[in-house]
């Protein structure tokens, strides 16, 4: 029989599909310190662990390479050698005969091997570190006696989960994901950014889907709606087909939008651009109808080389990325990475809190020949394309702190343009507002801003002291907040009393309410995940800016918190899904 | 104790594949084997070991055996590593 649950609705579509529950990972700060029996039988319950991880990943190796080939399959085999590993036994087995627990000698164990992987500056050490977690949550599970079944899914399915984390989904392979259910969350929590982007529905708060959902039954999910049916009834499949076959239809209509210009209602102009991260983004971009690229994140030509890309090289991807946008504003961040991601060229000290280290402009001031690298590319880039029929160049520094950081990256800029004997007329320079000091000093930073764009993410997790990749917290902080809202609003008017223009590039402008609020904010410019882009247009071509205004207005006056400010907004602009 | 200095010519160096195939061919002899490179020392058995070795093509390894057919075991390693450990010489895998 079939089991309805209602939740929020966090992503349009519809859609059926085997159920995917997502296993939680193991706590690995709770596990027990002491073994519970003897070291003897402690250390018989740890080798048994070992082997039984060993003979699942050889099974998952053999079954992976028969559906997706010998490549993939290998990548298990090497997880296997990994659970084999004689030395990682010996060290495991004589924590355990000292009386530690088998789970802690494990995690114990494959830290020290981590480490030593990780302090090597090869990038294929460092990716095998994630390998060696993956090895280890495994082993830890079969101690616990979880489920270490299903890691990812065998068909294309709606994966269901208490709560979804990054890196949880990055074992998905997204092709498999039909619909996202989660137990908990907010329609801006990940789960919800993600299944956006994804273009799939996504259902989140859906109290007692975990409970309903057994092994591989269907689950049918109206993204719209916020509902969820656990093993639907023949007649409930098939109006979950036709609910898919309107939403395809809905698609189809805003495709008609495309060429249209995103503006309210009444008028006011609100540029709705897309974030680009890669050359392959740009025609889906354009397709969604994006008009230029508020965000492209250049880390993608510098994560996972060798060598850092020549100026020549970046030269030419920059040119291409700005003929992709012919008449369009096109906001290149400068490199934003962090110890996170250790890239072999940029030596450094391991960080405890890569978020809150050398990252961003600071590591740009701090490694000038890499920046000067970059921004002469982007100037070079700009000249390769004159006279074409090719977006605008705009650069935008990430991480700008304090108005001294600006400063000097500005005099960077002039001293490449000197040398390269051109002038910076017609270039846009900006800051990228996502730490709370570049917020609160916004007034500061507009004197010599030509734009601002709000990253909410990363400024979400700085004011609300939350790791953003910490399932854990995840659902402290949220751009809805009416504290916030009133933060956005006196960036705006920093910006626009400098006359700067100011856009949002974080994930949250993709979600129609809260794009709402944004333009009533005074928000010029929208930049977001493409697949975003047609609804978003839609939405606030219904509303009139001063709709927008009261709307948040109020949400801002009446609203104690994220959820009663949505509530609010919903109410007044009519964005609810639902 | 035997030991013998040779030099990586695979193009992977001792990672991945290479790595692998090392430590099971010293698996299967009965004699304690390890590998040193810069003044580290581990266990030749251990692929994540020889990992963290971080041993890429044109690296000097040292390679010392102790226990049973010593001598044996350090020829026939010693000849893996010349032939490639199952790579061709800076090209790719050997099939």
């Amino acid at each position: 029989m079939s089991t309805r649950l209602s939740g929020r609705a966090a992503a349009p579509g519809a859609d059926v599909a085997p159920a995917f529950v997502l296993a939680p990972q193991p706590v690995l700060t709770k596990l027990p310190e002491v073994a519970s029996g003897a070291p003897e039988e402690e250390a018989t319950r740890l080798l048994g662990a070992l082997q039984r991880a060993e003979a699942e990943l050889r099974e998952l190796a053999e079954r992976v390479a028969e559906s997706a080939g010998e490549e993939e399959g290998e990548i298990f085999e090497a997880h296997a050698e990994f659970a084999a590993d004689p030395e990682l036994a010996r060290l495991t087995e004589e924590a355990v005969r000292a009386g530690t627990s088998a789970e802690r000698a494990v995690v114990g164990a494959f830290e020290t091997f981590r480490e030593l992987l990780v302090a090597s500056a090869s990038e294929y050490l460092a990716a095998r570190a994630a390998d060696l977690d993956d090895v280890r949550d495994r082993v830890v599970k079969i101690l616990l006696g979880m489920s270490t079944g299903g890691d990812r899914p065998e068909q294309r399915s709606v994966v269901v989960a208490h709560e979804l984390t990054p890196s949880e989904t990055a074992s998905i392979p997204v092709e498999l994901i039909a619909a996202i259910v989660t137990e908990t969350g907010s329609p801006t929590s990940h789960a919800a950014i993600l299944a956006r982007a994804l273009g799939v529905p996504a259902v989140v708060a859906c109290d007692g889907v975990l409970a309903a959902t057994r092994v591989s039954v269907d689950i049918a999910v109206d993204g719209r709606a916020g509902e969820v049916t656990v093993d639907p009834s023949p007649d409930e499949r098939a109006a979950i087909v036709r609910r898919h076959e309107q939403e395809e239809r809905r698609r189809q209509d805003l495709g008609a939008l495309r060429d249209e210009p995103g503006r309210t209602a009444d008028g006011h102009p609100v540029e709705l651009a897309a974030n680009i991260g890669s050359i392959d983004h740009i025609p889906a971009a354009v397709e969604a109808g994006g008009q230029g690229s508020g965000l492209v994140r250049t880390e993608f030509l510098f994560i996972g080389r060798v060598t850092a890309p020549t100026v020549e090289e970046q030269t030419k991807v920059y040119a291409e990325i700005l003929r992709g946008f012919p008449g369009h504003r096109v906001v290149f961040r400068t490199m934003d990475v962090g110890a996170d991601k250790p890239l072999p060229f940029v030596e450094r000290d391991p960080e405890e809190n890569p978020a809150l280290g050398l990252r961003g402009i600071r590591l740009s001031l701090r490694r000038p020949d890499l920046f000067r690298d970059q921004l002469r590319a982007l100037v070079r880039a700009r000249g390769d394309v004159d006279g074409e029929d090719a977006g605008r160049l705009a650069i935008m520094f990430p991480l700008v702190a304090t108005a001294g950081e600006l400063e000097a990256a500005r005099r960077v800029l002039r001293s490449v343009a000197e040398e390269e004997g051109v002038g910076l007329e017609g270039v846009e320079v900006g800051v990228m507002i996502e730490v709370p000091s570049g917020a609160l000093g916004a007034a500061r930073l507009a004197r010599s801003a030509d734009f601002f764009s709000i990253g909410t993410n990363d400024l979400i997790q700085y004011l609300f002291a939350v790791d953003r990749l910490n399932g854990a917290v995840a659902d402290i902080g949220d751009v809805l907040e009416p504290d916030v809202l009133e933060l956005i609003r006196s960036v705006v008017e920093a910006g626009h009393a400098n006359d700067a223009w100011v856009g949002v590039c974080g994930e949250a402008a993709g979600d129609p309410t809260v794009a709402g609020a944004l333009v009533g904010l005074g928000v010029d410019e929208l930049s977001m995940t493409k697949v975003a882009i047609p609804e978003v247009k839609d939405a606030l071509r219904r509303l009139t800016r001063d709709e927008c205004r009261e709307a948040v207005q109020a949400a801002i006056a009446g609203a104690a918190d994220a959820v009663g400010s949505r509530a609010l907004l919903e109410e007044r602009l009519g964005t609810s899904l639902g | 104790m035997p030991e013998a200095r040779v030099t990586l010519r695979n193009p992977t160096g001792l990672h991945a594949r290479p790595a692998k195939i090392f430590a099971k061919a010293a698996a299967t002899f009965p004699a304690d084997v390890a590998v040193e490179k810069d003044g580290r020392r581990v266990n030749a058995k251990s692929t994540l070991s020889l990992l963290t070795l971080d041993c890429h093509q044109g690296d000097e390894i040292l390679i010392s055996v102790e226990g049973d057919d010593a001598d044996e075991t350090l020829a026939e390693l010693v000849a893996l590593v010349e032939a490639g450990i199952g790579e061709h010489e800076g090209g790719g895998a050997a099939t």
